[in-house]
């Protein structure tokens, strides 16, 4: 897998310091774990922060703190780590190991050759998350963002102006770029997205259809 | 190859070639009594393969307070950063035994558990809220990694040590304000006493030539 676009380094630096919004936590996770590129600056980043958690000022913990870690790490049982079952998300897409926590809806088809399957996030934040699966030859909505928009290619493949993005290729979209990719004919494309804000459908069809596109 | 790693573990940072300028900035506190060295990956090695309490008492004296000043640091309320830095210590008792020496430095390792223990926190908290109660939730899995990954997480360990020593004194602190403490850009300008344009063009150049030492070594 050779992958040639990945997140911008600002991204990759919230990402190792876990400032991001989950979805986006979720999705360049996803790109990191597959992408040693990215990992070995990850893994600098947490270098970084070793060497910052070595200088800060220490704050006293309370005075009984140690004998009350002490006495949760006996009372508590040891913690298991749970069996790696996963959930059952079906053989449609090969799911990533980093989603098998995650509880993933039901499939929903949002335009011709189009369907997605949401991703349940714990928290009640902005973005949303959700698997995209595009039949090949797939020419999609031209569409604005209000906010921001993370793609990874998990399987197929799709284009724009920014070019071809395969397996591993992280695609970020910001409100200034208006773009329209067409899915590779080789085989469906899916898709990992993070969302923010809305997407926003340029053209009749887009007018027509937006309003029942809530991705 | 461990020589490097260590490096970055203790005291002896200095003389694996970080300039003393950059330890200088780094180190925002008076140090604290006299420096001793320590060799914090032994100790944790000493919980994993004898549950040894004094090494971990050790651990926890050193580096539970730092936790709980980077939390704050970070804008964690004091009950938060308290409970984070507990919580991070048993973790370090719990998966002592998960952590290697040849891939991450202990203070980096910590770092890890302490910020996904936060990352978790806050989440449960937006879940609860959401739902007008406490909910399960799994916790923030370990970044999951092909095989492939893992083995050059073990290779490069040396590489990314030297070279986050490459970026200059300015470079590693504003990386260090901006993304380890959070420090929105206004507060750095600030605190840096230079202009807000100035810590944005840093950041990015930062970013940059971290990618870019990075990527001719590999």
């Amino acid at each position: 897998m050779t992958i040639n676009h990945h997140p911008p380094e600002d991204l990759l630096a919230d990402f190792a310091a876990g400032r991001l919004e989950e979805a986006h936590q979720l999705v360049v996770g996803v790109h990191v774990a597959g992408c040693a590129r990215c990992a070995r600056f990850v893994q600098a980043i947490e270098q970084l922060a070793g060497l910052a958690l070595e200088a800060v000022e220490p704050v006293p913990v309370a005075s009984n703190a140690f004998e009350q870690v002490m006495s949760r790490i006996h009372d508590t049982p040891e913690e298991r780590t749970a069996p790696d079952t996963g959930r059952d998300h079906g053989r449609e897409e090969d799911i990533p190991s980093a989603l098998r926590n995650y509880r993933i809806g039901k499939r929903r088809r949002v335009a011709p050759g189009v369907s997605m399957r949401p991703i349940e996030l714990a928290g009640a934040e902005n973005a949303r998350a959700f698997l995209l699966r595009s039949a090949p030859g797939t020419r999609m909505l031209e569409h604005t963002h209000t906010g921001t928009e993370l793609t990874l290619v998990l399987e197929g493949s799709f284009s724009h102006e920014g070019g071809r993005f395969g397996p591993g290729d992280f695609d970020y979209g910001d409100d200034e770029i208006d773009h329209r990719p067409i899915v590779g004919q080789e085989g469906p494309c899916v898709c990992l997205v993070a969302m923010t804000g809305d997407l926003r459908m340029n053209g009749l069809l887009g007018r027509l259809i937006g309003p029942f596109v809530r991705l | 190859m461990n020589v490097a790693i260590r490096a970055l573990d203790g005291p002896i940072r200095a003389e694996a070639g970080i300039p003393r300028r950059v330890l200088a900035l780094l180190s925002t506190g008076v140090s604290k009594g006299p420096k001793e060295q320590v060799d914090w990956a032994d100790l944790i090695g000493r919980v994993a393969s004898t549950g040894d309490r004094e090494a971990f008492k050790r651990l926890f004296e050193h580096f539970a307070p730092r936790i709980k000043g980077l939390m704050l640091r970070a804008g964690c309320s004091a009950d938060e950063a308290e409970e984070i830095a507990q919580s991070a210590l048993i973790a370090v008792w719990r998966k002592a035994s998960q952590f290697d020496p040849a891939t991450a430095g202990a203070a980096a390792w910590i770092f890890t558990i302490a910020r996904n223990l936060r990352i978790d926190m806050f989440r449960r908290r937006a879940r609860a809220n959401r739902l007008g109660g406490t909910s399960e939730l799994p916790d923030t899995p370990d970044p999951a990694e092909s095989a492939d990954v893992v083995i050059s997480r073990v290779q490069d360990a040396a590489r990314i040590a030297s070279a986050i020593t490459r970026l200059s004194a300015e470079q590693s602190m504003v990386v260090r304000l901006s993304f380890i403490e959070e420090k929105p850009h206004p507060d750095i300008a600030s605190l840096l006493g230079i202009p807000l344009g100035t810590v944005k063009s840093r950041i990015r150049l930062a970013m940059n030539r971290l990618r870019d030492i990075l990527d001719e070594q590999a």
